[in-house]
């Protein structure tokens, strides 16, 4: 499927819907506490569920013994993984050339995380369940636990997965160009190292699941928070048995996701069989500290990476030894997201000599997966070399990006790794943001600042951010899968509109964005679209949201849908009126005479004509006003911006606060500028987050000692900084209107941003900042090791 | 996260609610329930189950708040906004409102009370320690017989205070801050409103220049709020200056040996000792030496107290 | 074992019968019917559960059901106007797309409509100050900042 634009139906002939910041249509019921998350779901006889959980990191189960809590009063079954085994498959996950990694609905014979699945309570309502859980006798032998990623090859004692027989379950090597010869050839070798905490996407709406099961119909509907509500559904049904036009998933509001409500996760399977054999509707919502210990963990990973360079800080190849922490379960591919961090670690920087090694480790930990930029440690590792780069040369940071950035004229650019970047201003993105910010100015601030025993320190960070991933991409990064998205849009007899798509949303304004396109693709008003979202018995199978492709991919092909449906309805015009097709318009509802405006028809006349009145339509013209699209879009796009970050540490305590934060992106053509910038600033959230916040912490026993919002510290109100936002907009060629779609190049960009600030500020300390996040106790430990005084812990 | 099952009993006054406390202290486990805000988390994670929870809500005589030449004297039912909202104590103590203002986020203080932050005694928490800056005097009763505690020896490990089980604080008496008494109250929390991981209060007065008394405290660095009596005591008769401050904060922070979590180390935990102890003596005698005037009342949303 | 509780939720009177341990955000969603208020935490620190009690702001989940009797409970669906129109919060934090999955949101209304009455005219500092306990993982906050500070330049804004 090609990636073109519409040609004849220009955009200059339409009233243009895009590029408005139009006020959100979701903001209505939202404000007024009229949404519907899966928690306000209820229904008659519905019972609620609660999960019993390990409280050890790694245990053969030897004896379940529920008697205790099946007879409180109340409680209507309790079931374990046995019972799970009898109506549902196990999931497995495979990867080219590495071990298949299964994973059961309910573990049976051990668990592998302090928090992993042990039984299902189902009760009359969750405080009886919870009663009913404590109740649940369970005897462990212990297993060793296995936490250090460092260590897994030689982790033989006790291995995560019985199929392998250590934890080290991906070690492959891409080499790019010739890399020997760049490091033979170079002035010198720099090197760097970054780890990145482990983290959690912490939605403030967290997990749950209400099903379903019809017996007339014989039909399972399971309500849940879903990102890509099509491909869990197909999954849903082989894991239980059923066909898969016997299973619907209806993803209403949803809290937030960030990646989080991706998998179909085990909890969601066995509510849905327990629904099905119990024939109840069942309800579970996970509280808050399983959302924190037990759902789904991201970002644990390290880059040590070594740059080949010259003299005058061109840099001739860079070589990487990547390892990620994936816990205890594959709900991914384990070198998935790893390897998005090795493809794109080069950044925007011309670099035709590149090895990468990606290291994937199982351990005794939730299991891991994609939370918004899921490789944002790229960002910091790629700027953070550059600068010392140029500290170990002597040479202009901002000079040393300016001569390997790729500028607009080197592209299209094909990078080692074989992607393409074409209409990226990441140099001349540079240029703006140093445009709008006197570096010079504030190193002398900073230098005065020194002397009054102030830390102030500058981070600059230049993002690259992949988007949309197109089925191309996935063939050639995992052997297999699509990147195609779907759309359905009608327009009713009355002439109303609707438009369907196969993405589901969790705060992305896609009722609005949708709108938008359509409005603007086919010639009608925002408000007289409806979008229907969420429900895959009405909207068209389509993979979903992910990988900020909501733009290109969902946004996208309804503007294309739109399009199609837009010229037949001029081709109908046309027709009837007996004009030529090039002198009619068709916009705000009304088709009108491009010669001279005089309307001719409403939106609705044709409307009405083509269901009702069809032997009026043109020969060969089929009755209805529907269109079925789908999309495969480029196998990958990108956006890139800019992020200056200002920061103060105070050495006493390490406390680090931002002081200035500045953003130039370029995201190409925006649907809505004011949700782009709702985007960016959450995204600057995040990344504030990663740098000085968050981090989950086991104990060495295994247990996750940050299980509460006390411990696992999200950004609030007070710490994330007032940002300025500029924008450049090079549109992509090969899109529909040249979007690029965006959302997590601002988590890459201020996560390397603050870091980098945090290393200037304390650079003339010799210390170096390897680790997030830069928490008050870190940065003191970096301090007291330069202080001369000895950290007594 | 739903708490396990209890009995809930709602006395109308004091004595009602001694002796549904004395008769359940015996064989259940029983509870006060006062704003609930420390309690009740802890309930829904079920690390505390009482069989028995007594709401002391509708007891009248609890929720009074008086302030006169002496004394800020507070039900334990008042809440924490009402007394930090109340111009009479930020007059007679503005220590007090300052600190106050620092307790997690308005909506709990609008339901978290003095006596239950006495009570539950978080090694943390800023009421407690006021209560030991200030020597304040903590009025307890029980079934039988009520009795005063000082501050000092009320408060005894981690969690723990003297209060039996059969006792309930029903009273707390700070001092009012003389006219020339200087004060200073700054904690280091990770983000506004969180546990502080360190807290320190002082308060001075000078005479002739030089110091005449001073007392210095910590919360966060112990199982219970620490009064550092002998580090002060340096600083009487000394002259204020920042080398003072600064050996006033060195010997505090190696007078004891801080906890040491997660959160902190011994020595994250030293650092902030030493240099919130410059801060609240520099605070402390600023106000000492310019005593302002009657502060007005403070508000929601007011004045933002700056994290150091 | 239930008591009988009796109390007014935004505006009318309310008789029901509670087990003491029910938090009010679940009765409040569950036994009357007002899934507004949202539960996030269940440990009084994400702020997503705030209503007014008695005019003051408070985390729904750090309240037994049992503590409102003779009480008034206002939650998200008592800021409804006479004609359906929103309020000059909930309309400035739709003019400056103060929202985006929308969860957080009607815990900050609580919260803001608090500040508001108690403090009219709040500087951007007091507004932070306020809202600092209310946790958005979507926006940045500094759109809702915008949006109460907007209001607050209304003059419809009254207790």
């Amino acid at each position: 499927m090609t990636s073109a634009t519409p040609q004849s139906v220009a955009a200059a002939a339409f009233d243009d819907a895009i590029g408005t910041s139009t006020p959100r249509k979701e903001d209505a019921r939202l404000l007024r506490g009229q949404g519907c998350f899966v928690d306000d779901i209820e229904f008659r006889g519905m019972l609620h569920a609660a999960f019993v959980r390990s409280p050890v990191a790694h245990a053969r189960i030897s004896a379940i013994e529920t008697a205790e809590a099946e007879a409180l009063p109340g409680v209507v079954a309790v079931v374990t993984g046995e019972d799970l085994a009898r109506l549902t498959t196990p999931g497995t996950i495979t990867q080219e050339n590495a071990t298949s990694l299964r994973m059961e609905t309910i573990p049976v014979a051990k668990v592998r995380f302090a928090g992993d699945l042990v039984a299902c309570v189902i009760a009359t309502d969750r405080y009886i369940a919870e009663d009913a859980a404590e109740l649940v006798d369970v005897e462990f032998e212990p297993l060793t636990p296995h936490l250090d990623m460092f260590s897994a090859q030689a982790a033989t004692e006790d291995p995560v997965d019985p199929d392998l027989p250590h934890n080290l379950h991906t070690h492959e090597t891409k080499v790019y160009g010739d890399v020997a010869g760049a490091f033979a050839q170079a002035d010198r070798v720099v090197e760097a190292q970054f780890r990145s905490p482990r983290l959690t996407h912490v939605p403030i709406e967290p997990r749950g699941v209400v099903a379903h099961w019809d017996e007339g119909r014989r039909a399972l509907t399971l309500y849940a928070g879903q990102q890509t509500a099509h491909v869990a559904r197909t999954r849903l049904a082989a894991r239980l048995g059923l066909r898969e036009n016997q299973v619907r998933i209806v993803s209403p509001d949803v809290g937030g996701a960030f990646g989080q409500k991706i998998p179909l996760y085990r909890e969601d399977i066995t509510i849905a069989a327990m629904a099905m054999h119990l024939r109840r509707p069942i309800k579970w919502i996970e509280d808050r500290m399983e959302n924190l210990t037990a759902s789904n963990h991201a970002r644990d990973d390290a880059v040590y990476i070594q740059a080949a360079v010259r003299a005058d800080g061109i840099i001739l190849g860079i070589k990487a030894a990547l390892w990620a922490d994936f816990g205890a379960y594959a709900y991914f591919p384990p070198s998935y997201i790893i390897d998005v961090v090795g493809w794109l670690l080069p950044g925007g920087y011309r670099v035709a000599n590149y090895e990468y090694t990606i290291n994937v480790a199982l351990t005794n930990k939730c299991p891991a997966g994609t939370m918004r930029a899921p490789m944002a440690i790229v960002t910091w590792a790629t700027e953070g070399l550059v600068e010392k780069i140029a500290a170990e040369l002597g040479l202009d940071p901002v000079e040393v990006r300016r001569s390997n950035l790729i500028g607009l004229e080197d592209q299209p650019y094909v990078s080692a790794p074989g992607y393409t970047y074409e209409a990226l201003t990441l140099r001349e993105g540079l240029e703006e943001a140093l445009s709008r910010f006197d570096v010079k100015a504030f190193r002398e601030t900073q230098a005065q600042a020194r002397q009054d025993g102030r830390l102030l320190g500058l981070g600059i960070a230049t993002v690259l951010e992949p988007t949309t991933y197109g089925s191309e991409w996935y063939k050639k990064a995992l052997g297999v899968g699509s990147g195609h998205e779907a759309a359905r849009v009608r327009i009713d007899p009355s002439g109303s509109v609707s438009v369907s798509v196969g993405i589901n949303p969790s705060g992305q304004g896609y009722e609005t964005t949708l709108s938008q396109v359509v409005a603007a693709g086919l010639g009608t008003d925002i408000e007289n679209v409806a979008v229907l979202l969420g429900d895959t018995d009405v909207a068209p199978y389509g993979m979903g949201s992910r990988g900020s492709r909501g733009a290109v991919a969902g946004n996208g092909v309804a503007y294309l849908a739109a399009v199609d449906l837009h010229d037949k309805v001029l081709r109908i015009a046309a027709h009837l009126s007996g004009e030529p097709l090039s002198a009619l318009r068709l916009a705000g509802g009304q088709v009108t005479s491009a010669v001279d405006g005089d309307p001719l028809f409403s939106l609705a006349e044709i409307a009405w004509i083509a269901h009702m009145d069809p032997s009026r339509l043109p020969a060969g013209e089929p009755p209805g006003l529907e269109v079925h699209k789908t999309y495969d879009p480029p196998p990958m796009t990108f956006s890139n911006g800019t992020h200056i970050c200002v920061v103060e540490v105070v050495p006493q305590t390490g406390r680090t606060t931002i002081a200035q934060y500045m953003v130039v992106e370029d995201a190409g053509t925006l649907i809505n500028p004011m949700i782009v910038d709702g985007q960016i600033r959450g995204g600057i959230a995040m990344g504030v987050g990663h740098a000085l916040f968050e981090e989950v912490l086991y104990d060495e026993d295994g247990n996750n000692i940050t299980a509460t919002f006390m411990d696992y510290l999200i950004p609030t109100m007070d710490v994330v900084p007032d940002a300025e936002i500029h924008h450049l907009h090079t549109p992509n060629p090969h899109t529909p209107r040249g979007m690029k779609g965006m959302s997590e190049g601002p988590v890459q960009g201020s996560v390397a941003a603050i870091a980098l600030a945090v290393q200037d500020a304390i650079r003339h300390t010799g210390a170096e900042v390897n680790e997030l996040p830069l928490s008050p106790r870190r940065v003191r430990h970096l301090l007291r090791s330069t202080e001369g005084q000895n950290d007594a812990d | 996260m739903k708490p396990a099952k209890f009995e809930y009993h709602v006395p109308s006054t004091l004595d009602q609610a001694l002796e549904v406390l004395g008769s359940l202290a015996e064989d259940g486990d029983a509870k006060i329930l006062a704003g609930g805000q420390s309690l009740i988390p802890l309930m829904n994670m079920r690390l505390s189950r009482p069989e028995h929870l007594i709401d002391l809500r509708n007891i009248l005589e609890l929720q009074r708040l008086s302030v006169d030449e002496t004394s800020v004297v507070a039900g334990s039912m008042v809440t924490q906004r009402e007394v930090e909202q109340s111009a009479a104590v930020a007059a007679g103590n503005p220590l007090l409102t300052s600190a106050i203002g620092n307790i997690a986020h308005f909506q709990i203080r609008e339901r978290g009370t003095i006596g239950g932050s006495i009570a539950h005694a978080d090694p943390s928490a800023e009421l407690p320690l006021l209560a030991v800056l200030l020597d304040a005097t903590i009025d307890i009763r029980g079934r039988v017989q009520g009795r005063t505690v000082q501050a000092g020896d009320f408060f005894v490990s981690f969690l723990t205070t003297l209060l039996e089980e059969d006792e309930v604080v029903t009273q707390v008496r700070f001092s009012t801050l003389a006219p020339d008494e200087g004060w200073g109250f700054r904690e280091f929390a990770r983000r506004r409103g969180d546990f502080a991981l360190v807290a320190a209060a002082a308060t001075v007065r000078l005479a002739s220049g030089n110091y005449e008394s001073a007392r210095l405290a910590f919360s966060g660095v112990a199982d219970v709020p620490t009064l550092l009596h002998e580090v002060s005591q340096l600083m009487v008769g000394e002259q204020p200056s920042r080398a003072l401050w600064g050996e006033v904060g060195r010997r505090a922070a190696l007078a004891i040996e801080p906890t040491s979590d997660a959160h902190a180390s011994t020595e994250d935990r030293r650092d902030l000792m030493r240099y919130l102890t410059l801060q609240v003596l520099e605070d402390s005698t600023a106000r000492a030496l310019h005593p302002a005037p009657l502060s007005g009342r403070s508000r929601v949303g007011s004045d933002p107290l700056q994290l150091p | 074992m239930t008591m009988e509780i009796s109390f007014t939720l935004n505006g009318e009177t309310m008789t029901r019968r509670v087990e003491p341990r029910r938090l009010l955000s679940d009765f409040l969603r569950e036994d009357c019917g007002h899934t507004g208020t949202h539960v996030g935490c269940e440990h009084g620190v994400c702020g997503a559960c705030t209503v007014l009690i008695d005019g003051k702001a408070a985390r729904s989940c750090l309240c037994f059901a049992v503590q409102v009797d003779n009480r008034s409970v206002t939650t998200v669906e008592g800021l409804r106007t006479e004609d359906d129109t929103l309020d000059p919060l909930q309309t400035e934090m739709h003019r400056h797309h103060a929202l985006q999955c929308g969860f957080c949101t009607p815990g900050f209304l609580m919260s803001a409509h608090a500040l508001l009455a108690e403090n009219p005219c709040p500087t951007r500092a007091q507004i932070v100050e306020a809202l600092a306990g209310n946790l958005c993982r979507c926006t940045g906050y500094t759109s809702i900042v915008d949006a109460v500070e907007a209001a607050s330049k209304r003059s419809e804004v009254a207790q």
